[in-house]
């Protein structure tokens, strides 16, 4: 057991919560999501995301379309779609008892 | 000096060194692996794909005209390596699967034909795999027996034909009896200058140079295949009227029947009669028709004609696939024919036995009576 690991996981286990947040506030480029969760420190590497965004596109959380683009192929420009503004509703009050949970055990 | 190639990377075309390019190629391909499981694979790899051609666009920008081996690693260790990806989680499954795999497969070594290790069709070189012997020693010891023993030849061919080819990573690692892991089928994509394609199952050709014993082995094969591809379209062809006979009478049974059952084609249904009398078995100028009732007469000849038809017509469809590569028939159709086929054998024996035979007596026993003796 050493703290590297658990800290992983748990980064690990906000993450499609932190997807979801992030595309509720306005739609993005796959390369604008990257960027941000890198700043966040959520990611370390790029390649993480993509299974990740493929797994929650193929659930109907998310959904994209392709934009052309001036330089280069064209990218992916993913939204929230409905289903996913529900999940994520789930995800928030989940994290709000999660945070009672903490500040509860703390604080007793 | 170094040599480039020139590759499309996600819908862009890059010059890329050669070294570059094998490094880009062996880190996809291990992440094909990796992913092939999961649910848009192919998705997922178009993914990375275009954002690996999105960061060396950059590069391309900045005034770089050839992909160098450091900016692929640079771009590796931007997008993580396999283990980075997947963590922990990634090895505990493959420890999982390791173990599933340890207890099913690994005891299991089966016979291919070695595609790797051919002169002829890679009969001696899988069995050398399979048994785990020298194949130059397998192959001295066919020779020496095809030499004193000529019926060895023939079970050469038999088994060339029955065994199959080792075509993918997965078959080569259970010909040579090694454990099916990701890091096997890694080795054997590696070692053996092949390439993964979407699916580790898929077709993988093997680029290996051949020496010229296998070259003039291959020079054979290919002259067997035309002669046998000849003997097909002779037979073929010699196969095509006699079927052809068969569909047509089918047809005319079909018609005649239906408008048999609509009532007022008793004529008609005669007419067909007469044609199917001549190819019954029991039929055919005899005179056995007035013995049997009409439902069993009409059962009896769709009998046989299904009897001998459905193999003939899939000998046919067989061969018309080596020839002229049709698809192979869905396995569930083979079985609705098989199905019909042993229905149509057991009704036309039953009907044989009952009516047939009864028939046959009484009408020998009229001829024996009717002659002039």
């Amino acid at each position: 057991m050493n703290a590297e690991n658990v800290k992983s996981q748990m980064r690990k286990g906000i993450l499609e919560y932190c997807i979801l947040l992030l595309l509720k506030k306005e739609p993005a480029y796959t390369s604008d999501i990257i960027q941000k969760l890198q700043e966040a420190k959520l990611i370390v590497v790029e390649g993480t995301l993509y299974p990740l965004l493929t797994r929650l596109k193929n659930s109907e959380l998310l959904a994209y379309q392709w934009i052309e683009s001036t330089q280069g192929p064209p990218r992916k420009y993913y939204r929230l779609t409905e289903k996913g503004e529900l999940f994520l509703g789930e995800l928030e009050s989940s994290w709000q008892e999660l945070n009672d949970t903490i500040n509860h055990i703390t604080n007793n | 000096m170094k040599k480039t190639l020139t590759v499309n990377l996600g819908g862009t075309v890059f010059h890329i060194d050669e070294d570059a390019y094998q490094l880009l190629d062996k880190y996809l391909s291990n992440l094909r692996i990796h992913f092939r499981k999961e649910e848009g694979s192919d998705e997922i790899m178009n993914d990375f794909e275009i954002r690996i051609s999105e960061l060396l666009h950059e590069r391309i920008k900045l005034g770089y005209e050839v992909i160098s081996l450091e900016q692929v690693e640079e771009v590796i260790k931007r997008m993580g390596k396999p283990e980075e990806i997947f963590g922990d989680s990634f090895q505990e499954e493959e420890k999982e699967e390791y173990q599933e795999k340890t207890e099913t497969v690994y005891t299991k070594r089966r016979l291919f034909r070695n595609p790797d290790d051919r002169i002829l069709g890679g009969v001696a070189g899988g069995l050398a795999a399979y048994l785990g012997w020298d194949p130059t020693a397998i192959r001295l010891g066919l020779i020496l027996l095809m030499i004193f023993w000529g019926v060895i030849i023939p079970v050469y061919f038999v088994l060339w034909l029955i065994i199959p080819m080792a075509h993918t990573a997965t078959e080569k690692l259970q010909m040579r009896g090694e454990k099916v892991t990701v890091e096997n089928i890694g080795k054997t994509v590696t070692d053996g200058f092949e390439r993964v394609s979407n699916n580790v199952n898929d077709y993988i050709s093997s680029g290996k140079p051949r020496s010229t014993l296998q070259k003039l082995g291959d020079a054979f094969v290919s002259i067997f295949g035309v002669l046998v591809k000849v003997v097909g379209i002779l037979f073929a062809v010699v196969l095509l009227p006699p079927v052809l006979l068969i569909l047509f009478v089918l047809l005319v049974v079909l018609f005649a029947v239906v408008v048999g059952l609509l009532g007022g084609g008793i004529g008609l249904l005669g007419g067909g009669m007469g044609i199917l009398e001549e190819l019954s078995p029991w039929g055919g100028g005899w005179g056995l028709v007035p013995h049997f009732s009409e439902g069993a007469l009409i059962g009896s000849t769709i009998g046989t004609i299904l009897v001998i038809g459905i193999p003939v017509v899939s000998l046919l469809y067989l061969i018309g696939g080596q020839l002229f590569k049709w698809k192979p028939m869905p396995s569930q159709g083979k079985w609705i024919l098989l199905v019909i086929w042993v229905i149509a054998l057991a009704a036309t024996i039953v009907i044989a036995t009952h009516y047939g035979l009864p028939a046959w007596n009484i009408m020998n026993g009229w001829h024996w009576g009717m002659m002039p003796i």
